[in-house]
């Protein structure tokens, strides 16, 4: 049971820390603003951060990754082309729980092929149960983590977005293709070992058997966090020799890209490309699949909504692709209020619900007890169970 | 007629008593049950069936259509796609309520209460056209329907009578429903309007 009355002041603490961060959010933003239409040329500023990068440092900045100024803002207009394909993919797990009655994890991934073509779209879906010991424990016997799942997971998605892309390929074998995943395209694990490095290698194989069909990987990355292109922007205000001494120092602390974007990007525009320049995006580089981003206001007038959109740079300098993705996604958001429709159905497709989680278990203990073992899940988590009842 | 004896499954068993039973359902607009199909559901370890007919489908509140219905025009081709996908495709959260109307074991079929009612998130099952003869065979499939408060049985019965007929030899049908309206008369006979509001149904 939550006592609220005890959290009273907590809460009232919390309130005027929000109204004060607003104030300060709203003078940053002012102030970035400013930044970004006085920013030197990319050209500039790229060859300002070339030691910042060279010295392979943790700087959490952009770089501008194409010649256009870092104001621009670019539109699409007119509606999606005709035959277009926007294939999107999502994936859902089961964690494994030491206190179910058996150890097991579950990865579903969902996926709806959109042909704009007036045609029924096609939905997708696969799962695997995964319980051997190989599946369950890493090289040194522990059991695995929800990061190495989630990890596991990315890999499925990615692999299972090629398999569609090389079908849908095969139904419209001229269309434009798009191939949507939700999050970010960048690799987001750190490699600690060599299970680690080989998921990101199956990654990045699975990206590669998409453009081999013709396919456009995009990653969609709704309310994006992060900062790099104030980050970006602050290194813009310094001096040559100030960096990379004074990169660290920016006073902007509080602002995110994405609140920086809602006030710049107008309902349906999209902004210049932006790379990262670290160790994850430069191996991906080196498979041929270095990662750019943009942000997109999918959004109205009234509410902007801002979506990072990342692609490997081979896509990005593709215009005719690029300009058609911006279109699609434009009418994909606009039908669910910002958030694009085939994501959200591939989202349904994908989800394990808590209904289909208690059907599985059942299932499952149905069977072992067949072969005459009675398993049952730990006292805590039985009481737990109760508890999550009431 | 293979294609239409297929049989459908439905969805997970909700909750449950020994007269009837609510099943969840996700699946899409054309596979959902009529009023008034034959459903079955697994009882005692599998070793029986309940039999049992729909008689209520509620339609579940559905966000992702909240928001569709306000930003999506039925006529215009530029939302065909969507149109479709959540006509055709979209699995809607439907919960269907089902009546007993008797069970099977390997005995054969029996009318009345089942022994048991199902276990939570059972799969149900749409009957097959064999089944459906089997258990309507005699009108004791009626039964439990006559003096059941919790169902629409003045609508139940005519509709699981005309599927029920629809299923034999247009030279046995007159047969069928003679016997069927005997049986009712039997029963209701100290209320013949309520008898013969069901009877004109079947007229």
């Amino acid at each position: 049971m939550l006592h609220l009355e005890r959290l009273k002041t907590a809460i009232d603490a919390m309130s005027h820390l929000t109204a004060e961060r607003q104030q300060q959010c709203e003078s940053d933003t002012a102030q970035a603003l400013r930044w970004l239409t006085d920013a030197p040329e990319p050209a500039e500023l790229r060859a300002r951060l070339v030691p910042v990068v060279a010295g392979g440092g943790d700087w959490a900045g952009a770089l501008p990754a194409t010649a256009a100024p870092l104001d621009a803002r670019l539109v699409a207009a007119g509606d999606p082309p005709h035959g277009a394909v926007l294939i999107a993919v999502d994936g859902s797990q089961v964690y494994p729980d030491p206190h179910a009655a058996v150890l097991y994890y579950l990865l579903q991934i969902g996926g709806l092929a959109f042909r704009y073509d007036g045609s029924r779209p096609t939905p997708y879906s696969c799962e695997s149960l995964h319980f051997r010991d190989d599946e369950l424990y890493d090289a040194q016997g522990y059991p695995i983590s929800s990061e190495q799942v989630g990890m596991r997971r990315l890999v499925r998605e990615m692999e299972y977005l090629a398999e569609l892309t090389t079908l849908e390929r095969h139904v419209a074998p001229a269309a434009p293709l798009m191939a949507l995943t939700d999050g970010p395209l960048l690799w987001p694990y750190i490699e600690r070992s060599r299970a680690d490095s080989a998921a990101l290698e199956a990654y990045l194989a699975a990206m590669s058997e998409i453009r081999q069909a013709g396919g456009l990987p995009v990653g969609y990355v709704a309310r994006p966090g992060g900062r790099t292109l104030v980050e970006l922007l602050w290194a813009g205000q310094l001096s040559p020799a100030d960096i990379p001494g004074r990169l660290a120092d920016n006073p902007l602390r509080g602002l995110t890209d994405a609140i920086l974007m809602a006030h710049f990007l107008r309902p349906g525009e999209r902004s210049a490309w932006f790379s990262r320049p670290s160790a994850t995006n430069q191996r991906q580089a080196d498979h041929g699949h270095e990662v750019w981003f943009c942000y997109v206001n999918v959004g109205t007038e009234h509410a902007p909504v801002i979506a990072r959109l990342e692609t490997p740079h081979w896509g990005a300098i593709d215009e005719d692709a690029i300009t058609a993705l911006h279109v699609i996604l434009l009418h994909q958001a606009r039908v669910l209020n910002g958030y694009p429709y085939a994501l959200a159905r591939a989202h349904e497709e994908a989800l394990v619900t808590t209904a289909d989680k208690a059907a599985l278990d059942s299932e499952i203990q149905r069977h072992i007890l067949e072969q005459g073992i009675v398993v049952r899940p730990s006292e805590k988590a039985q009481q737990k169970a109760y508890l999550g009842r009431r | 007629m293979a294609d239409q004896d297929k049989t459908i499954t439905i969805g997970n068993v909700l909750r449950a008593d020994i007269r009837g039973f609510v099943v969840a359902s996700h699946i899409p607009a054309p596979d959902v049950p009529t009023f008034g199909t034959f459903v079955r559901a697994a009882i005692q370890q599998e070793r029986a069936e309940l039999i049992g007919l729909v008689y209520n489908i509620t339609l579940q509140d559905d966000p992702f259509l909240k928001n569709l219905a306000v930003t999506v025009v039925e006529d215009d081709p530029r939302y065909a796609e969507i149109i479709r996908d959540q006509q055709e495709n979209r699995a809607i959260p439907v919960e269907i309520a089902v009546v007993a109307i008797g069970y099977r074991n390997n005995e054969g079929y029996h009318y009345g209460l089942p022994p048991q009612p199902p276990m939570i998130l059972h799969r149900i099952t749409v009957c097959s056209q064999d089944e459906v003869r089997h258990i309507t065979a005699a009108p004791d499939f009626l039964h439990t329907l006559l003096d059941n408060r919790d169902v629409p049985a003045d609508e139940l019965i005519p509709t699981a009578l005309q599927q029920a007929a629809h299923l034999l030899p247009e030279t046995l049908r007159e047969d069928f429903y003679l016997d069927a309206g005997r049986y009712l008369a039997h029963y209701w006979g100290r209320d013949p309007a309520r008898l013969e509001r069901i009877l004109r149904r079947l007229a």
